[in-house]
Parts: structure tokens; C-alpha cells; sequence
């Protein structure tokens, strides 16, 4: 007994000890964990390109995969897509320069600038000026459609969940009008919302009657029902906000120090220039949701900031 | 005892369950036995893993250095037979205290906003408090061996250093290595937990997987997660065996001769193996001085700072950690007595318990909401569970190597197995058991920041918050009010572990238990 014992247990050590060599050998994996910085900082830079994880992380790699390809190919430049855990993380992340460009939301976007000054919004969606959020309803939940704002003043009592917590169309702009209808934090069932983490999530958990209402990217929400996700048995909106400005591409104010004069202006053009034309920049801008990619009125977001400081978000 | 606190618990029970998500839970249940081969799932998790074994490897490795070299230095003896005084001795315990009373998340997330995302990031999340946590067992340790031999020597002549070394050296090392061991499988737990909160391997997996209600997925990692852990606990619990280490209780023959021979060996293997994965990983402990530029940061919002509810924060995070620990510590043995009569019910507490150590926290919580609604007591069932299975085990194992006489005289007197394991073996283990459990409150304490993403839970939600808003005077307020009520906490329960075990025992082996028993 105690020689087999005695294998055993040197080869679960063996195992054990050999497993962390294992990524070594294949830094693709790591660096998709977002683990490794960029490797090739000293020989050529490779601009690091990332966004919030509002969707599941399944399509933001199709999506983001298919965009570091193309901006590639259009500015020559190797392009990498480094996902991260949560919205914060992705504006930290900004701030310590770990991710060049970024696909921030109206919150994060603005919080992000406000800590790195200089930083360059480059683009937004042609969707994005006039952004709705949706708030959806477990059927069984027995809530109806609303009228209008101050209809919100139903969801007291009931599970409520946001998406993230620095999401704009999950969270800020919700939360500012649940406000308008009197509904604060504490009103909810359990004396606190919950926060699912994303879009996705907040669908299929109202939809599975773990919360019975949320308030969701209508964009998102869209995409959703088009992909027959969506169990409308199960779940419907009860209302759409009114209009407000969200997401953004938002690139560090040093690019052109790193890849050249000229070089931020060069990728908001690329950007700007996709059109559904091109087979893959048509899937790229059908992931996105929209038509075509915009210039940015960088003073269309002092109202997201408005409302970021009238909740705590920005300080 | 403790385990009457489960009524009131009970109680409240019934009022928290919305049932909403069973559906859910159903699916969650589901997957567990058709988890996802996807050959693509099974690279990313067994190189997340592979991350988090290194974080964990490299983490314990330098909370151990750093550990037992301020451990000596805060030892009383040592610096008696140095300088003739234990004062400077009290002065690091002291400084000591603090880096121990901040959690590994928040270094993790304080050091992430400093240094950026590097890996390094995580190993010295883990190894600070550990390192600081170490120091206070070794120097516990070095103070409470017998100073007989080392008298003797220096009345001979031998100098402080060599004197300190043939005299304490030998008895410390078994207690040190079982000791760490332990620390080992702790630093796994807590290199999946910082994974969770975005810091890269297989706690980051999980997470982006529940989050998405991707159970299958979620599965194969929760599994591979659980062979590592076994696999990691059987070894380390072999080797403890092989080299006669102190099972925390009983004191036995020093290593010596081949025992010793293969420590060495296994010593030297380590140092050129963690060097190897520190490069597999690409670890560069130089990121550490790259301090990223701090950001604009305007004068404090005193105003706002004192707004906060914080009697309410406060109150929410001390009951969630009375709940949680009264969980845990009532939970494991009221468990094991329930199932003594039944060969089966162990197997199933103890796969039940493997499960809770498994489950980070977070995610124990996050899977709660499916059916509870979010506040306090939510999150300290997802925090109690978690620590019954740590308990659990430590007290399984203690069980099994007790004295089992009065028991077996008790059933052959004709008493149920039931009452003769409650009287004849817990009755013995209780005191050292309930100080342990005093100790792990105060972990949990500790630990109750990363149940915060369940709501309105206390310090630990509002930190969160707090850096979500990168709002830094809050930050800073809370991580010192948090560490201010942990050195409190630990004040609290050393007291009722002193309390415990003095009246219990001899000197002596109540600062062996103490020790060890971390």
C-alpha cells in the first residue's frame, strides 16, 4: 500500500506543479485573460484595444475579434483584443494604459476621461447620440405596460435588477428615472437592486423570474429578440426612456507618440469610414447594432456627467 | 451550542425566499453532470487554472518568506537573546497588525489601481497579509517553546545567533512546515477568489460564466477546480503524515534521517520551480516599481464622507459576521452528529463540505439571488457556507485522530452513535474547536467584503461602490474603518480564544493549538 500511496502522490505533485508551465506554452490563451501586457512594446507596438463587457463574452470576442482584424488591415498596425472582468476594470485599465482604445459606455467613458486628461473621444454609433434604455417585466410579475415616468412608482416592492453598476443604459440614466418617479434604491424587495453585470444577464435572469423587472440597453434588448433569445411568453417592456447620449470610442491622448504623427486621427477616420458595403465591416456594424460610425460632440455627455455627479457615479 | 443560532436564521428564512429563479437553479443542478468537454472550454480552463495555481504557488512562496523573516523578528525570544529586551518585538507585532487586517481582495484592487493589470498584481495580494499573518503564528510559535535549551547555551558561551538556531530550530520546523501547508491550500482559495474580481485565471472564468448563465461552461471549470483542490489537499495531508508534522494537536517526533533528506530535496526543487513558472507567466516583479500615475484627485468630499450611514454599515457587516460565523461554526458539528448513525451521510457531509470550500463566495451569493432575496442574511449564508467547509474539514480531521475510548464505552453502554460522538469524542475536541471557531470569525470579518456584490450589505457593498465611483476618499475611509473593526474583531477573539483554552489546558499546548490552528 504505501509504495502505490507514495506514487500517487508524486505524481498529483508532478501534475499539479507542471500545470502553471502549461500556459508557457501558449501565450494566446493567457493574453486573452488579459494577463499578459503587451510583449512586443519594445520591438513594434501593438495597439491594445478593449471595451465594458456589457454583452456575453462570447460575442464581445466575435465582435472585438473581427474588429482588431480590420483596423489591422486598414492601419498596418497588429491589433489585439484584451477582454476584461467588469466596467471598472476596463476603466482602470485606460488609466493605467494596460488598453489603448477603448469601447466605453456613456458613464464609463466620461469617468475614464475625467482620469486620464486628454484623452481623445474618437467615434460613436450613429445610434448612440439619441441612446434609449428599455425597462423590461417578468410576465407573471403582474406589471403592465406604463405610460409615462411616473409609472416607474409600480416597481416598489418588486425584484429589480440594473445591469453593472457603472453601466449608462443599465443603471445611470435608469436610476435617474426611477429618481423622476420617486423610486429610490432602498424601495426595491430586499432593500437593495441587484446588479446582473450585463445586458445579457439581465434578460435571462427576469425572463427565469429570478428578478421581476430590469431595465436594459435597448439595443442590446433588440439584438435579442432578432436572435430569438428572447421568450416573450416570459418577458416584456413596460416602457422606453426618453433620449440621451452613450457609448463611445475613446483612445489614450499619447497614440501618436507611440505610432506615429497623425496616428489617432487615422483610426478615427478608419473607424468612421466602415459601411455595410464591405462584407466584413457589415458584420461588424450588425454586431454594433448600427448603420455607420460618427464623429463625437464630446458636449453632448456633460448631461451623462450631470447625472454621474447627481448619483455618485462621477465625483 | 452555537448551533442554536440556526433557529433565528430559520426563521428569517422563509420571508427571504422569492423562489423566483428554481428554473435556474434547476439548470444550474443540471449541468453539473454534463459540463461543457468543448475541447476550446477545456484550454481556457485548464490554462486559468494553470494561472491560478501559479498565483497561488508564487504567493505562498513569498508570504512564507517574508513570514517567517518578520515572524523571527517579531519574536519576544528572539530579540531577548539579541539585545536582552522583547520591546522592538512588541513594536512589529504591532505595524504587523495592520497589513494582516486588510483583506487580500483589497490589496489586490488597491495595488491593480497603482501598478496596472501586471500578474505580479495578484501574487503580492496574496503574499502581503499572508505574509503578515505567518509572522504573528511563527512568532507565536518561536515564543512558546521551552527556552530551556536555549539558556543553557548562551550560559555556555555560544553566541545570540547560532545559540537561537540549534535551540529553537529543530522543535519550530515541523510546526512551521505543517503550519504552512495549510497556508498552502489557503493561498488556492484566495488566488480563485482575486480571479473573480477580475485579477486573470479560473476565478475569472467562473464568474464571466455564471454571469452569462452559462452553467455548462461553468461546470467544467468548478470541476477542474475541485480535482486540483483534492489533489492539492491529499498530497499536502500525505506528506504532513509521512513527515510525522504536528497534526495540531498532538506533538510528535521531530524530522530527522530521510525525513529530513527529502525535505531538503524537495526544498531545493521548489526555489528553480517557482523561478520557472514566475517566467511562464510572465511575472515581473520590476512592474512593482512602474507605479502608474495616480489620478487627478480632488480635495475630499468631507460632507459626503460623513453622510454615509456608517452606523448602518458598520452594524450590517458585524451582524453578517456573527451570522455567517455562528453558520459555520453551529453548522459542522450539528452536521456530522445528524448523519453519525448513517455510513453514507459522512461521505455526503464531506462532499458537501468540499463543495462549500470550492465555491468562492461571490459566486455562492450570486447563485442565492436565483431564489433569496439580496441583503444580509443572504450573504451570510454564501459567507457561512463557504467557511462550514473549511471548518468542517479541520474539525473531521481532528475527530478522527481524538481519543475515541470514551466514546466506544459510551456505545457499548448502549448509547445511540449520535449522543456518544456529541459526548464521548466532540465533548473533548469542543474548547479548541470554539476557539478555532473565534479565530475564524475573525476571517470572516475579514472576508466579508467579497459577499458586497449581493446589495446593501454593509462596509463590504459600499466599498465596492466606492470604487466603481473611484470615489477615493471614500475608498480610503472605509478600507480604514474595515481595518480599524478587524483589529478590533481580533483583539475580541484572541481574548475568547485565551479564555478557551487557558481554563481548558496547560499553558503550553493552548499556545500550540492557537497557533496551528489558523
Amino acid at each position: 500500500m504505501r509504495i502505490p500511496a507514495r506514487f500517487t502522490a508524486v505524481a498529483v505533485g508532478l501534475s499539479l506543479a507542471l500545470l502553471p508551465a502549461l500556459p508557457a506554452l501558449n501565450p494566446t490563451a493567457l493574453s486573452a485573460v488579459g494577463l499578459i501586457p503587451a510583449q512586443a512594446e519594445v520591438q513594434k507596438p501593438v495597439l491594445r484595444i478593449g471595451a465594458i463587457p456589457d454583452q456575453n463574452p462570447e460575442k464581445l470576442n466575435r465582435l472585438y475579434g473581427l474588429v482588431a482584424n480590420e483596423l489591422s488591415q486598414q492601419l498596418g498596425v497588429t491589433v489585439k483584443y484584451v477582454p476584461v472582468t467588469d466596467y471598472s476594470a476596463a476603466v482602470s485599465a485606460f488609466r493605467t494604459g494596460n488598453l489603448d482604445v477603448v469601447w466605453f459606455g456613456g458613464l464609463t467613458g466620461v469617468q475614464a476621461t475625467l482620469l486620464k486628461p486628454g484623452a481623445r473621444m474618437i467615434a460613436q454609433r450613429d445610434i448612440d447620440a439619441q441612446f434609449y434604455s428599455v425597462f423590461i417585466a417578468n410576465t407573471a410579475s403582474g406589471l403592465k405596460p406604463i405610460r409615462n415616468v411616473k409609472g416607474l412608482s409600480e416597481l416598489k416592492g418588486k425584484r429589480f435588477t440594473f445591469g453593472s453598476e457603472s453601466s449608462t443604459s443599465g443603471r445611470l440614466m435608469p436610476q435617474y428615472f426611477l429618481s423622476q418617479a420617486g423610486v429610490k434604491l432602498s424601495d426595491f424587495a430586499g432593500g437593495a437592486p441587484g446588479f446582473s453585470g450585463s445586458h445579457d444577464a439581465t434578460i435571462a435572469l427576469v425572463q427565469s423570474g429570478a428578478y421581476q423587472a430590469g431595465a436594459v440597453n435597448e439595443q442590446v434588448w433588440k439584438s435579442n429578440l432578432r436572435n430569438g433569445k428572447v421568450n416573450r411568453a416570459k418577458v416584456q417592456v413596460i416602457w422606453r426612456t426618453s433620449p440621451y447620449p452613450d457609448y463611445l470610442w475613446l483612445a489614450q491622448p499619447n497614440l501618436d507618440q507611440s505610432f506615429g504623427k497623425g496616428f489617432t486621427t487615422k483610426l478615427a477616420k478608419a473607424i468612421i469610414s466602415w459601411r455595410a458595403s464591405d462584407p466584413e465591416q457589415k458584420q461588424i456594424l450588425t454586431l454594433f447594432g448600427a448603420q455607420q460610425f460618427t464623429k463625437v460632440n464630446g458636449a453632448e455627455y456633460k448631461q451623462i456627467e450631470q447625472v454621474g455627479r447627481q448619483i455618485g457615479k462621477i465625483r | 451550542m452555537p448551533a442554536l443560532v440556526l433557529i433565528p436564521v430559520l426563521l428569517v428564512l422563509p420571508q427571504l425566499i422569492h423562489g423566483g429563479g428554481w428554473e435556474l437553479v434547476g439548470q444550474f443542478a443540471m449541468a453539473a453532470v454534463q459540463p461543457s468537454l468543448d475541447p476550446v472550454v477545456i484550454q481556457s480552463v485548464i490554462s486559468g487554472l494553470g494561472t491560478t495555481v501559479s498565483m497561488a504557488l508564487l504567493g505562498w512562496a513569498g508570504s512564507m518568506v517574508l513570514g517567517v523573516g518578520l515572524g523571527i523578528a517579531s519574536s519576544r525570544t528572539v530579540w531577548r537573546a539579541v539585545l536582552g529586551h522583547g520591546a522592538p518585538a512588541e513594536l512589529i507585532r504591532k505595524l504587523l497588525a495592520i497589513p494582516r487586517s486588510i483583506h487580500e481582495l483589497l490589496w489586490g484592487l488597491l495595488l491593480l489601481q497603482l501598478v496596472g493589470l501586471e500578474p505580479v498584481v495578484a501574487v503580492v495580494a496574496i503574499a502581503i497579509p499572508f505574509g503578515a499573518l505567518v509572522a504573528r503564528v511563527v512568532s507565536d510559535l518561536i515564543d512558546a517553546l521551552p527556552t530551556g535549551n536555549l539558556n543553557a547555551l548562551r550560559a555556555a558561551g555560544a553566541p545570540a545567533g547560532p545559540a537561537l538556531v540549534t535551540a529553537l530550530g529543530p522543535p519550530l520546523l515541523p510546526q512551521l512546515l505543517s503550519y504552512s501547508s495549510y497556508r498552502l491550500e489557503c493561498a488556492l482559495r484566495s488566488a480563485t477568489l482575486l480571479g473573480v474580481f477580475g485579477l486573470g485565471g479560473l476565478g475569472t472564468e467562473l464568474r464571466l460564466t455564471l454571469q452569462s448563465l452559462n452553467f455548462k461552461e461553468l461546470w467544467s471549470g468548478l470541476w477542474v477546480l475541485l480535482a486540483a483542490m483534492v489533489l492539492l489537499e491529499t498530497l499536502l495531508g500525505w506528506l504532513r503524515h509521512r513527515w510525522s508534522m504536528p497534526n495540531r494537536f498532538t506533538k510528535k517526533a521531530m524530522v530527522s534521517g530521510r525525513q529530513g533528506q527529502e525535505l531538503v530535496a524537495l526544498g531545493a526543487a521548489l526555489i528553480p520551480l517557482l523561478v520557472w513558472i514566475a517566467q511562464g507567466q510572465q511575472i515581473d516583479p520590476g512592474a512593482l516599481l512602474h507605479w502608474q500615475p495616480l489620478p487627478p484627485i480632488g480635495p475630499p468630499h468631507w460632507a459626503e464622507l460623513a453622510g454615509l450611514n456608517w452606523p448602518s454599515l458598520v452594524g450590517n457587516t458585524i451582524v453578517l459576521t456573527g451570522l455567517a460565523a455562528a453558520l459555520a461554526v453551529g453548522g459542522a458539528p450539528l452536521l456530522l452528529l445528524l448523519v453519525a448513525a448513517w455510513p453514507l451521510g459522512k461521505l455526503l457531509v464531506r462532499g458537501i463540505w468540499l463543495l462549500a470550500r470550492l465555491w468562492p463566495p461571490p459566486l455562492t451569493a450570486l447563485l442565492l439571488l436565483f431564489v433569496l432575496k439580496p441583503g444580509v442574511p443572504t450573504a451570510a449564508l454564501a459567507l457561512g457556507f463557504h467557511n462550514l467547509g473549511i471548518l468542517g474539514r479541520l474539525l473531521l480531521e481532528c475527530a478522527e485522530t481524538a481519543d475515541r475510548a470514551p466514546e466506544q464505552a459510551l456505545i457499548s453502554g448502549g448509547t445511540g452513535p449520535s449522543i456518544a460522538l456529541l459526548y464521548g469524542r466532540f465533548s473533548s475536541l469542543a474548547r479548541p474547536y470554539l476557539a478555532y471557531g473565534a479565530y475564524r470569525a475573525d476571517v470572516i470579518l475579514r472576508e466579508s467584503v467579497v459577499v458586497g456584490l449581493v446589495g446593501a450589505t454593509g462596509l463590504g457593498s459600499q466599498l465596492l461602490e466606492a470604487l466603481s465611483s473611484f470615489a477615493w476618499d471614500q475608498l480610503l475611509a472605509l478600507v480604514a474603518v474595515y481595518a480599524a473593526l478587524t483589529l478590533l474583531g481580533e483583539d475580541l477573539s484572541d481574548r475568547a480564544r485565551h479564555q478557551l483554552l487557558e481554563t481548558a489546558h496547560g499553558d503550553d499546548q493552548s499556545q500550540e493549538v492557537g497557533g496551528a490552528w489558523r
